[in-house]
């Protein structure tokens, strides 16, 4: 029972300040490695404009169809500063398909890769699709875990409002 | 307790302004009528102060899934990052390469671990990057029992990686040791490991290559009296390479890997070591399922003793649709010749490429999928068609010559009585030999073909549904052939099917697979229909109906006729009182459906119910596999959210 207690509180702790900051914590600046071979930073990235992380594998299903949305909204808002960057936990057993996937879907946005899941867990992504939408000043605004199709509506409405666009909801209240 | 204060205060300290953190938590619970209950909690903090990092994994499960029983903290770890150098204390998760010497893994629903409890040292400038590690593992494998571990293999090691990019090129020197404390079926062996490795990578505009090589050197100490030494006990290596060519928006991914720990004909058990250690977590070269029907015939990768090649192509076709096929044929290095029903010769596989001889094991795989968007990209739709082949182990295989031996007899006396002849005395004038040729062979394969389908649609009010349909049709049989059968230890020869003509060949398949009533049943027919219905941010609700008409193990008998199943079944008896609850039915037998009710609390908090059954077998992930328990009329909940 006393372990339940403690938990119980551990639980309810952490809650109670996820609840208090809701303007967001800063997300830490780690090194990313990219499919191109190269190596940068998530500040880096975030030196243009917000930043949108997701973690994917080319096994995970819900991944496929919500990257689809990514790659267009990281086409579409490009000239604002955003990008996309998706973050792929494929293990050695399959990471070698990466780049061939992705070239089959010719899509335009940013792929890191991250076998051994360093990344994911120091961000909390180890549930497939998880995304991370970040201010460009490394405040993470947005987090949201899976994708059910027609959420790419409230991708995009988040997407907007941290650019400062008009989003759908504001549309209609005006 | 005290370990459980020091979290409290970490946790209380987060309120500081100077800090960022994140956390997770996952709790799930869950029981069904086989007493296959359990409680599985974990809160993971990750904390960010200026140059420091810090993770705690807290875990309170009683029991877990799979595991052992923990109300502790299991998992945690100290970083401090500055300029170039990086220090990590704690539980370390580090790969080299491709994993043919180090690949660290937390994977919690296999319940694999090989993480270090130690100390990182690392040190970059410019391309060059060099680091050390050291530390202690506990690496554990199951047993009989499907949830909890039994075999623990002690790691104390340590390693060292240096790497350099330069352009478009990375070349990497890799060193492991460790000291191993193995633990057999009864009793435990010392076994030291030295492993050295070299991987390089190149990356061109339309091509790119990735090779890796490492060599193994195992000594074992027989004894434990100080200062005795250790003798040689294995020596082998791997290597793997990888090579992609890219033309417009098609890829070819071509992989080889030849895996040489050790050799053997059958399956490895805890008392053959020596071989490949834990932290070796290699390409597979096997497609990376994700259908539920097709992740139940994954191929029993060996790391220790199997070559291969896979061959995988992915590319648009028009109308918006991709194309993806994948072709795979692995092998043991070894053909076997069982000389009598227990010795077993091996010779070495000419060539690199994988072998066919069934005593070389030899597996097969073929996939192909058609995949795309429709209709302002709302229609999904996925088709696949995959079928493989594995020959899952050799009872006896022979293929030789027999010496037959004739004696040429003359009768060379004989007397007459009345009015017949009678021999009285005969000699051997002569011995004829002949060969012939003697095949005495039995193996056991599986094959299966299995054609996956989904199609998801989504309306513009948010709702949106997926019908998933998957049709497999399986055999597994034993496969007898030659002209002999079993090996007579008393005159040391095959037994011949027809002594008196060497030339009687047959053949002969047996199934495995049984029926309800236990009769032969020569195909397997496993159907997986899902249909699913959800609001976009908000639920969604999704039905499993899983079915099979054949065992290839003992017979698992649903004691429990649920609401659901006769929801499922239309069966109107059970819902007028008319149905005897506790005699389930035949037609509810060999069938399991489940109910998935999935919440989104808030954008970053989900919860979900499942009540139903759950066929129990094989799960796969990352390349590791194990059975899981069958989950009968029971229920499963699950909360995850991320702060």
């Amino acid at each position: 029972m006393k372990n339940i207690l403690i938990v119980t509180l551990l639980c309810f702790n952490v809650l109670l300040f996820a609840k208090e900051n809701e303007s967001g914590n800063l997300i830490p600046d780690l090194k990313i490695k990219l499919l191109n071979g190269k190596t940068t930073s998530i500040y880096d990235l975030l030196e243009d404009g917000p930043l949108m992380i997701d973690f994917w594998a080319t096994w995970c299903k819900p991944c496929k169809l919500v990257m689809k949305h990514l790659d267009t909204y990281h086409q579409t808002y490009s000239e604002n500063g955003f990008k996309v960057l998706m973050i792929n936990q494929d293990t050695p057993r399959s990471i070698g398909k990466v780049k061939s996937f992705i070239r089959s879907k010719n899509h335009q946005f940013i792929v890191a890769l991250d076998p051994n899941q360093k990344i994911a867990k120091k961000l909390n992504g180890l549930i497939m699709p998880t995304l991370i939408l970040v201010a460009q000043d490394g405040t993470i605004k947005w987090r949201h875990q899976g994708y059910m199709p027609g959420e790419e509506v409230e991708i995009e409405n988040q997407i907007k409002e941290i650019l400062g666009l008009n989003t759908e909801a504001e549309s209609k209240d005006s | 307790m005290k370990k459980v204060v020091l979290f409290i205060v970490s946790v209380t300290v987060l309120f500081s302004n100077d800090l960022d953190y994140n956390a997770s938590i996952v709790a799930s619970y869950g029981d069904n009528y086989d007493f296959y209950s359990y409680s599985e909690n974990r809160l993971d903090l990750n904390i960010f102060y200026n140059d420091i990092q810090a993770w705690v994994q807290y875990e309170y499960s009683n029991p877990p899934e799979v595991g052992f029983p923990i109300n502790d903290i299991r998992k945690f770890r100290i970083e401090y990052e500055k300029d170039n150098f990086t220090l990590k204390l704690g539980d370390i998760y580090e790969i080299w390469g491709r994993g043919l010497a180090f690949n660290q893994i937390d994977d919690q629903t296999t319940n694999y671990d090989n993480g270090t409890r130690g100390l990182y040292f690392g040190y970059t400038n410019g391309g060059l990057s060099i680091s050390h590690l050291n530390g202690n593992s506990d690496i554990w494998y199951f047993g009989n029992d499907l949830r909890v571990p039994y075999f623990k293999n002690s790691h104390s090691m340590y390693g060292n990686q240096a790497q350099y990019d330069w352009d478009i090129f990375s070349i990497g020197l890799t060193q492991l040791h460790s000291n191993e404390t193995h633990q057999k079926y009864f009793g435990e062996a010392y076994v030291n490991h030295e492993l050295n490795g070299i991987y390089g990578s190149m990356m061109l505009a339309n091509a790119d290559l990735f090779l890796e090589y490492v060599d193994k050197k195992s000594t074992e100490k027989e004894n434990l009296f100080p200062g005795s030494p250790f003798d040689t006990l294995k020596n082998g290596y791997g290597v793997y390479g990888n090579l992609n060519i890219y033309l417009g928006n098609w890829g070819l991914t071509t992989e080889y890997k030849r895996y040489v720990f050790d050799r053997g004909h059958g399956d490895f058990t805890a008392d053959e070591y020596g071989n490949r250690i834990g932290f070796q977590m290699m390409p597979t070269l096997g497609r990376e399922q994700n259908t539920t029907l097709l992740g139940r015939v994954v191929h029993p990768y060996n790391y220790n003793d199997e070559r291969g090649v896979q061959l995988s192509l992915t590319g648009p076709l028009p109308f918006g649709l991709t194309l993806l096929t994948q072709y795979a044929h692995l092998s043991r290095n070894d053909t076997w010749q069982s000389i009598t029903t227990f010795d077993w010769e091996n010779k070495h596989i000419d060539g690199f490429l994988p072998g066919s001889n069934e005593s070389s094991l030899p597996f097969w795989e073929n996939y192909q999928e058609i995949s795309g968007f429709a209709l302002d990209d709302n229609f999904y739709f996925r088709f696949g068609r995959g079928n493989n082949k594995d020959v899952m182990k050799t009872i006896r295989f022979f293929d030789g010559q027999e010496l037959s031996i004739k004696e040429n007899w003359v009768y060379t006396d004989s007397v007459e009585w009345q009015d017949e002849w009678f021999y009285t005395d005969s000699s051997l004038i002569g011995i004829d030999t002949t060969k012939y040729k003697l095949e005495s062979k039995m193996w056991q394969e599986v094959s299966s073909i299995t054609y996956p389908f989904e199609l998801s649609y989504a309306l513009n009010n948010g709702y949106s549904f997926k019908i998933g349909f998957e049709y497999q049709e399986r055999k597994k049989k034993n496969v007898s052939t030659g002209n002999a059968t079993t090996y007579n230890a008393s005159d040391s020869s095959w037994t011949l099917v027809n002594p008196t003509n060497p030339d009687s060949f047959f053949v002969i398949y047996e199934t495995q697979y049984t029926d309800w009533n236990s009769e032969k049943i020569k195909t397997q027919f496993n159907r997986m229909i899902t249909f699913s219905l959800s609001k976009a941010s908000k639920w969604s609700v999704t039905i499993n109906h899983d079915q099979s008409n054949a065992f290839d193990g003992p017979k698992t008998v649903d004691p429990y006729y649920n609401p659901l199943e006769a929801l499922i079944f239309g069966d109107l008896k059970y819902f007028t009182g008319k149905r005897d609850r506790s005699a389930p039915p035949r037609f509810g037998q060999q069938r399991w459906v489940s109910a998935e009710l999935a919440l989104n609390l808030t954008a970053s908090q989900r919860l979900s119910i499942m009540y139903g059954s759950i066929q129990g077998g094989l799960y796969c992930s990352n390349g590791i596999c194990r059975q899981i328990a069958p989950f009968n009329d029971g229920i499963k909940l699950t909360y995850s959210a991320i702060f």
